[in-house]
């Protein structure tokens, strides 16, 4: 075998990949897409020593990770460029170009993503411009109207209708991944908390399951399922938030308040089970923090139960409107071929009729037991992406309820071990935006070499990019909301 | 028509009345209080766990402007002398008041100037900066506007321009690639102003204090007006401070 063949969370040693001459490298990259995989990460596995990259992929059929290595040792970083054969590495590549210098020769569209004024091939770096008679182009960000973080946004117009939308981000770069390597295990489940706010749950989940598997901790089943509960009360809630944001993007007031209205109700079950609206503070090494007992249990049933009842009766008024169907329905489409061949995950993939659920086909904690329906749509469109939120709502609570009754008994805490020395993992979750990948290497010691996130709005920021095209520019907020991605996330 | 009234019923009474005096569930942590009781000669413990260096010892103390309001040094204290109440009034006016100490029961503002009470005590708009939050923050200072919290009642709002505002709100610890936005965004606002930082990362850079990509100077610069400690402030923080400071009710 070229490449090395892992599971989800599964502990592997440093030494394992095989660093491959770079064009048999390509190749090997090229075949495990070529069967269906998927890139989910481009990285050097020694941030000291960028002269030995890994590709990570995903093969979503297998439940298979294969991890490629590459060795350019001999100085020049320079490799031809997957994407236009495969449109789904383009970000990684130019991710892995503005971080360590690397040159993907016929790259179609080599661009900044986390910098601004930067110079590419020895030019710097302008937006796409279209030219003509009566096209304009707008500018908007890196602050918007609203209550929201910042991103720069160009869009390209010919009267109403987008070209293009180019998406310039970067402005919420904190360092993340750097401080992951300083930072001490307390000091690395806040960072996590705080990768993307939104996905506290989403993004602790993953750093923990890495940790715990480096460490070769096994977790009791109660801990398990605790964290799997909260996964998903942050799924409801977020969903929740989503579909509140696309009715009041059209104006709809009613829908939106209500929504908002139930949104509280989930994220202060989550404070009832561990003190903090967003979850912070539930997840430890080996386990929970908090247990559910009786009294929480009941509380969050009881807030679930109204949740269940009123949001059928709210998706019915939203969903029956004329008027929000008008606006929902064939706007911002993203088609399956393309959703598939740009490499979309999660909620936006699933909405295009893609299978990509992290849960059914890379299961981790107690997903492994205790399955939970994958629901796609096939429209692609702002009404698949809100529609898909209601019905993962239904298919969640559906979950939830079966969990708490049937919650195990046991300690919610185990004995943590000693990290592995010269040891890798690959930790996937599915947050409720979709794929979230914790990549870690570990040292001689034991201490972390190397940190990647990679969170879904990596994937997904182009698709919204692609969903604007030929859109009038009129609908971006209602699309923008329909992908509901993350700046922080992607930012890092 | 049926439907929507159907629906209005649902909502029922959701609105927090007592925005003072509500009740937070039994394990939210909010001001902490730190026991009239001695440490363990050479016990540390509490400051080693600290994720932020919020803590200092010798008294005790604890900076609500690092502190992420995690559970970690009061279930490390042997001597159960940090204990996180329930209290969610955490606003404060200045640096100095940020720190916990054992003598502390409870933490306010002080009342702003006549000349702030008059021009924004009854009306306040605010232009909010997002400059490296992580979305926590910006996601509690959006449940403000909800029909659960509903801060307009208070004549409190958050525009969409700088130029229609009255002061700034800024979450995040600062990064460099957002110090200029936030420089024009500031600058923009028309004279009087005020600058109210919102959560750890904007008070002290939080959990990203030793981040290199985060540049501070403007914090240094300008005159903060309100502190609202938190990781995040629950939006009851924020209201109740604003409301202290202006003494709107």
């Amino acid at each position: 075998m070229k490449s090395l063949e892992v599971q989800n969370n599964q502990l592997f040693d440093r030494d394992a990949t095989r660093f491959l001459e770079k064009d048999e490298f390509r190749n090997t990259v090229s075949e495990l897409m070529q069967n269906g995989s998927r890139m989910i990460a481009l990285t050097p596995v020694d941030k000291s020593d960028p002269q030995k990259i890994i590709a990570v992929l995903a093969d979503s059929n297998s439940s298979n990770i294969h991890i490629a290595g590459g060795n350019f040792s001999d100085g020049k970083l320079e490799f031809e460029s997957w994407a236009n054969e495969f449109p789904q590495t383009n970000y990684f590549e130019c991710e892995l170009s503005e971080n360590y210098g690397y040159a993907p020769v016929n790259h179609p569209w080599l661009r900044p993503v986390r910098k601004q004024n930067v110079i590419l091939r020895d030019k710097p770096y302008h937006f796409f411009k279209l030219e003509g008679e009566e096209v304009h182009e707008v500018a908007v960000g890196p602050i918007h109207a609203g209550v929201i973080e910042p991103g720069h946004f160009r869009f390209q117009c010919h009267g109403e209708l987008v070209y293009n939308l180019e998406i310039n981000l970067g402005y919420q770069h904190r360092g993340v991944e750097k401080l992951f390597l300083r930072a001490n295990p307390n000091q690395r489940i806040i960072l996590s908390e705080s990768i993307a706010g939104d996905t506290t749950i989403g993004h602790t989940f993953a750093h923990c399951n890495a940790i715990e598997s480096l460490s070769q901790t096994q977790l009791s089943l109660r801990a398990e399922v605790i964290r799997t509960i909260a996964a998903e009360i942050e799924r409801i809630a977020m969903h929740l938030s989503g579909l509140g944001g696309a009715a009041n993007d059209i104006g709809f007031a009613l829908p939106a308040s209500s929504y908002g209205r139930l949104r509280t109700l989930a994220i202060n079950s989550l404070a009832a089970i561990c003190g903090s609206r967003f979850g912070r503070g539930l997840f430890l090494y080996g386990g929970v923090r908090f247990d559910l007992n009786d009294e929480i249990k009941n509380t969050v049933t009881d807030n679930l139960k109204i949740i269940q009842n009123d949001v059928h009766q709210i998706n019915e008024y939203l969903f029956s409107s004329v008027g929000a169907l008008s606006r929902f329905e064939e706007t911002g489409i993203v088609k399956k071929d393309l959703a598939q061949s740009v490499g979309l995950v999660g909620l936006a993939a699933r909405s295009s009729g893609l299978e990509e659920d992290v849960r059914n086909q890379f299961p981790y904690g107690a997903y492994r037991y205790n399955p939970i329906s994958m629901i796609t749509l096939s429209t692609g469109d702002v009404f698949a992406r809100a529609r898909l939120r209601a019905l993962e709502i239904d298919e969640t609570l559906r979950f939830i309820f079966d969990q708490i009754e049937t919650l195990p008994q046991g300690e919610i805490k185990s004995e943590v071990g000693n990290v592995a020395a010269n040891a890798g993992v690959v930790s996937i979750v599915e947050g409720w935006r979709g794929e979230i990948v914790h990549i870690v290497f570990t040292d001689g010691n034991g201490n972390l070499l190397n940190y990647k996130i990679k969170d879904p709005s990596f994937n997904n920021w182009y698709g919204l990019s692609l969903a604007l095209r030929e859109t009038a520019i009129s609908d971006f907020p209602l699309c923008n909301k329909s992908f509901d991605l993350s700046y922080a996330g992607h930012d890092l | 028509m049926n439907d929507a009234i159907k629906i209005r019923i649902l909502q029922g009474d959701p609105i927090i009345h007592d925005v003072k005096n509500a009740s937070l569930p039994k394990l939210f942590r909010g001001l902490p209080s730190i026991e009239d009781k001695a440490c363990f000669s050479g016990c540390n413990k509490c400051q080693e766990v600290c994720p932020t260096n919020a803590i200092k010892l010798n008294p005790v103390s604890i900076n609500l402007g690092l502190c992420v309001f995690c559970p970690l040094c009061e279930e490390t204290c042997p001597e159960k002398i940090i204990h996180f109440t329930n209290n969610y009034h955490l606003a404060v006016d200045s640096k100095e008041k940020l720190i916990v100490i054992k003598q502390t029961k409870t933490v306010s503002p002080e009342i702003a100037s006549e000349k702030i009470r008059k021009y924004f005590g009854k009306s306040l708009k605010l232009r909010q900066i997002s400059a490296g939050g992580c979305n926590g923050c910006e996601l509690e200072l959006n449940a403000l506007s909800n029909v659960n919290f509903d801060m307009g009642r208070y004549g409190i709002e958050f525009v969409a321009s700088p130029r229609h505002a009255d002061g700034v709100v800024i979450t995040g610890p600062i990064t460099q690639r957002m110090t200029k936005a936030t420089e024009i965004c500031y600058e923009a606002v028309p004279n009087p102003k005020i600058i109210i930082l919102f959560g750890a990362c904007a008070i002290s850079g939080g959990i990203f204090q030793n981040s290199k990509e985060i540049q501070r100077k403007f914090l240094e610069e300008n005159k903060i007006d309100l502190f609202i400690p938190g990781c995040p402030p629950h939006p009851l923080t924020f209201i109740n401070g604003l409301l202290d400071w202006l003494k709107n009710v």
